[in-house]
């Protein structure tokens, strides 16, 4: 019941030394817009075990912005995720959303206002691989549950709005419906209803597409390509490329542990790294 | 003794006696059972838990586990009372050995039920911003409870079978009315009969008890009690819909 064991990201490939010493100065992942980001992360470094599956990443997301996290199995992409609303605790560097920071910290940096987990995942809303609806509850109550409880909203005032989150994504029809009932490209819709719910400053989608049938993926794809137009802030580890690059401001492409190389859509057509051109050939 | 020579009707001249003997089975039961659900919880959360307590629910759990209900109520009515200086009726003492071996059962059942739920549903709540004990109330311990229902339902069955050891310390129950009878009418066979018959009708009963419980815990519900439960907040959503479509 106390601790959460680390179930998410997969294996990581195993290298036969962390690369620390002899890697290239770490990359910062970046659009270059001055204004300040939603999202900061700063020299995260993160271990299961004795083994370190990131090793130190820098990354601004700002307002506005759909930045796409892709890679090899094991790159730690997910973890860099999942660090960003605190699922994994970073062992050392800074996680910083909407001012406020969380995370042990950078070393010989000014702490700034500190904040707790629980106030942190109220800003930021996430979608796992696995939907991870509450199977018990109808679509509707999986929406309303959370609006309920963090929110305090009535019972009356969170069906309602469950029901607005559930229309945006096209699923009004479906509210009665358990997730036993739905198909998995639906049941993903709900969960996309669920965090938006929350009206949260940032987005962030776990291989959203990666558990569905083939013909389901469009769906989801559709729903989340009408957020990113809305202007929501979006932080995606996807597979689909094609996607990626119709959405990605900035495209971070990661390697064991580390971000590689960065840019926008024709990062896809010219990659400069012999490892993303690999990776971009194969996937292809 | 030939078979003409068995007496059936002792079983309908005797029923109050032998419905009586069912009902103190149960009522030890009914009590002990909601004893050693809360109990067995409580381990269950406790062997979850961090050392030194986890340690002592698995020492608990091992040694009740492994105890027969013969010598544990032997050893409450005769032995834990007078360590402690205190009379238990025989009710009390039924009721304690059993809620001592169930609730470690249980504890067992409800740590499997609790680990069986996707720790995905867990974190999912967590992304939400929700409270750990409401994640537990509202997430994890309804759709556990559903996987342990069955389960239980066998530790009750199991429970009334149980009270028939506590024949040894004077518990009227089925099996003690049974041998009184039999003192007075020498019809083994009849009688054993009809307690046997009691014991397994008991179990039926509770067993489709049990399966229409975790029939109505099902989503979405099947069955007339859940649909009368459940039902008025469906078309509340469905109204809602309506109203917005």
């Amino acid at each position: 019941m106390n601790t959460l064991e680390p179930s998410g990201p997969p294996t990581p490939v195993v290298h036969p030394s962390a690369p620390v010493a002899t890697d290239p100065a770490p990359v910062l992942a970046t659009t270059g817009d001055p204004t300040p980001p939603v999202v900061r992360i700063r020299q995260l470094r993160k271990s299961f075990g004795s083994l370190e599956v990131l090793h130190g990443i820098d990354l601004d997301v700002h307002a506005g912005e759909h930045v796409v996290l892709f890679g090899p199995s094991g790159s730690g992409k997910s973890t860099v995720l999942r660090s960003i609303n605190l699922l994994e605790e970073p062992n050392s560097g800074s996680v910083c959303v909407d001012g406020v920071e969380y995370g042990p910290g950078v070393a010989g940096e000014p702490r700034v206002k500190r904040g707790k987990p629980m106030a942190l995942r109220r800003k930021v809303g996430m979608v796992f691989q696995q939907f991870n609806l509450f199977p018990h509850l109808t679509a509707l109550d999986n929406v309303s549950l959370p609006l309920r409880s963090v929110k305090g909203m009535s019972s009356e005032d969170a069906m309602r709005k469950a029901a607005e989150s559930l229309r945006q994504v096209g699923l009004l029809e479906r509210a009665a419906h358990y997730p036993g009932q739905l198909s998995g490209g639906q049941q993903q819709r709900v969960a996309i209803a669920r965090a938006l719910s929350q009206d949260p400053k940032v987005m962030l989608f776990d291989e959203p597409t990666s558990a569905l049938d083939p013909e389901l993926v469009g769906e989801v794809l559709r729903v989340m390509h009408e957020l990113a137009d809305a202007g929501m802030t979006m932080v995606v580890v996807t597979h689909e490329l094609g996607f990626a690059r119709e959405i990605g401001d900035l495209n971070v492409f990661m390697d064991q542990g580390a971000i590689v190389e960065t840019g926008s859509s024709e990062l896809f057509d010219n990659p400069t790294n012999p490892r993303t051109q690999d990776f971009i050939r194969a996937v292809r | 003794m030939d078979i003409s020579s068995y007496d059936w009707g002792l079983i309908w001249d005797y029923r109050g006696d032998l419905l009586r003997g069912l009902l103190t089975a149960l009522e030890v039961s009914g009590v002990a059972l909601v004893i050693a659900t809360a109990a067995g919880l409580g381990l269950a959360m406790l062997r979850m838990g961090r050392a030194p307590l986890s340690w002592l629910a698995v020492v608990y759990i091992n040694v009740f586990r492994g105890m027969p209900a013969l010598v544990t109520v032997i050893w409450i009515y005769f032995g834990v009372s007078l360590l402690l200086g205190v009379n238990f009726s025989v009710f009390q003492a039924g009721v304690i050995a059993l809620s001592l071996l169930y609730s470690a059962f249980m504890a067992e059942i409800f740590r499997s039920a609790l680990q069986a739920v996707p720790p995905g549903h867990r974190e999912a709540g967590l992304a939400l911003g929700m409270p750990n004990g409401r994640i537990f109330f509202s997430v994890v311990a309804p759709q556990a409870f559903k996987i342990a229902l069955p389960n239980v339902g066998s530790m009750f069955i199991g429970m009334i079978k149980d009270t028939s050891t506590f024949t040894v310390i004077g518990l009227l129950e089925v099996v003690r009315v049974t041998q009184n009878i039999n003192a007075q009418t020498f019809q083994p066979f009849v009688l054993y009969t009809a307690a046997a018959a009691i014991y397994v009708l008991a179990a039926f009963v509770i067993d489709i008890f049990f399966r229409l419980a975790e029939a109505s815990l099902s989503s979405p519900p099947r069955g007339r009690v859940s649909q009368l439960v459940r039902g008025r907040k469906q078309r509340r959503i469905q109204a809602l819909v309506a109203e917005l479509t």
